[in-house]
């Protein structure tokens, strides 16, 4: 609803209820508290404060002290090691063997471009963004027997991952999520239940940046040109054809893409998914459609 | 602009950084795709932001750069030694790659010359240069290995002993004479304090 209905929505209102007078309105729940007496029977004699010790001495130990012996809080040593921790981003694996496994049960389509929404469709991996996971790390587990062309989106790969899927004539590719697009990606139907526009995803931090940005990884936000340059390093550093790509019949596919602020593949930020109705509703005013761009 | 967050001038500084060459931009459709402030095309304007294959253009400075045409050496796997029970009996880990060394014609005349001269001897008798590897666990990497082996081989061969110059040669040969005169002067010192210390030869006058 604009603004310009409410207000009229305001004024009918007022039209039709009665006058306000101080015998018809009354506080908001919890606005008046009763105050509390320090004279007579209930707020009277020890004021609240019961009976000797340190409560109505008040001479209160320390938070955490406990008597003499050595507190909780002392009990375990600083170590430097673990310095950090809580700001470290973590890539639960997902092998190479397991990616074949459900590419050769079917349980995942390769002739579409395939990310972390759906592999955790698939059933064979799950992550907690709660718990600083930041995404998938593919490893080379079964990087010998990988045998699947295939156009796949993780958030962190060796080389030797890299070089086991370009030798079968596919495409990988290393983007940055936020703990929020993750959250949706994890669940994408039940975040469209909730009505909500899809949002932008945000760009890397800036220890991340370097990473994302490199053709040596793959990145997303990294130049094209400079991966296929580094497409020939590796297949001649890991000993083997390089595919031509261009003339590969799926190579729209494997080319496809994900803009850095989009999250779902197809669907623009701002959109909102009605699954009910079958329908998407988009943004007209400039301003929103402006944001969503940016 | 109040939407623009603060990362993307960070983001767009890396990028200049890294494009040096000036390309020509292909002139693209206006697509129906979505495109954000962020979106490739703008943060590499003159790229083409197509995956491409290219084809390896030799260097005409260098000699040997590192390529090595695989359709030219023969690679077989084999199961690879040592402790690992089933897994290393049953995995074919063991790379060997071999080729004829005479008729490899990737390789530059002078190059093949001086392996020849090296390798000569480690040849087998149909004259196959051969190169093996099972220091890992996986088939990928013992290839890896194997042609970095070869890569090496190669450069090593490219390489000509430096004969040292007539300064350096004129210098090396008076060390060895110095040493010489000092080894004689030595011995001459130690020959007149041992015979200080014996009895007096007489004299007959």
């Amino acid at each position: 609803m604009g603004s310009r209905q409410i207000t009229e929505k305001a004024l009918t209102m007022l039209r039709s209820l009665p006058r306000v007078s101080l015998g018809n309105i009354r506080d908001n729940p919890g606005y008046k508290k009763n105050p509390k007496r320090g004279r007579g029977q209930h707020g009277g004699d020890k004021h609240g404060a019961g009976n000797k010790g340190s409560g109505q001495r008040q001479n209160y130990m320390r938070l955490g002290y406990e008597t003499g012996n050595n507190p909780f809080y002392l009990r375990m040593p600083h170590e430097h090691y673990y310095k950090g921790h809580h700001l470290r981003r973590q890539y639960p694996p997902f092998s190479l063997h397991e990616l074949q496994l459900i590419i050769d049960k079917d349980r995942l389509d390769i002739s579409k471009p395939i990310d972390i929404a759906s592999i955790v469709k698939s059933g064979m991996y799950n992550f907690t963004p709660d718990e600083k996971h930041f995404g998938i790390n593919l490893t080379d587990v079964g990087a010998d027997c990988f045998a699947a062309k295939i156009n796949i989106e993780v958030q962190w790969a060796s080389e030797q991952v890299i070089a086991a899927i370009e030798k079968m004539g596919g495409v990988i590719t290393t983007a940055y999520y936020d703990p929020h697009s993750l959250y949706l990606l994890r669940d994408p139907k039940k975040f469209f239940e909730s009505g909500q526009s899809i949002p932008r995803r945000m760009i890397p931090p800036p220890d991340a940046i370097e990473y994302y940005t490199s053709a040596k990884s793959r990145g997303y936000l990294a130049d094209p040109e400079e991966i296929s340059k580094d497409r020939l390093r590796l297949a001649q550093k890991y000993g083997y054809e390089l595919h031509v790509l261009e003339d590969d019949p799926n190579y729209e596919m494997l080319c496809e893409r994900k803009d850095p602020r989009q999250i779902f593949y197809g669907l623009e930020p701002g959109w909102v998914i009605n699954l009910k109705d079958q329908c998407i509703l988009k943004p007209k005013d400039s301003e929103l459609q402006r944001f969503f761009a940016s | 602009m109040a939407f623009m967050p603060l990362g993307i001038p960070l983001l767009r500084r890396v990028m200049q950084s890294g494009s040096k060459q000036a390309k020509y931009s292909i002139l693209l459709q206006k697509s129906m795709t979505y495109k954000s402030a962020i979106s490739l095309d703008t943060l590499y304007p003159n790229s083409s932001l197509k995956l491409a294959t290219p084809a390896f253009t030799p260097n005409p400075d260098e000699k040997f750069t590192g390529h090595i045409p695989l359709n030219k050496v023969d690679i077989h796997y084999s199961a690879s030694s040592g402790p690992g029970g089933q897994n290393v009996n049953k995995v074919h880990t063991k790379v060997d790659l071999r080729f004829k060394l005479d008729e490899a014609d990737w390789i530059p005349t002078d190059i093949k010359q001086k392996m020849l001269e090296i390798h000569g001897k480690k040849l087998t008798k149909e004259g196959y240069l051969i190169i093996r590897s099972d220091t890992t666990r996986s088939q990928q990497l013992n290839l890896a290995d194997c042609l970095r082996k070869l890569r090496v081989m190669i450069r090593n061969a490219t390489f000509t002993e430096s004969k040292p110059d007539p300064e350096t040669e004129e210098r090396i040969r008076q060390r060895h004479l110095k040493s010489a005169r000092l080894r004689v002067s030595m011995k001459r010192e130690e020959a007149y304090k041992r015979a200080l210390k014996r009895p007096p030869t007489v004299v007959d006058l």
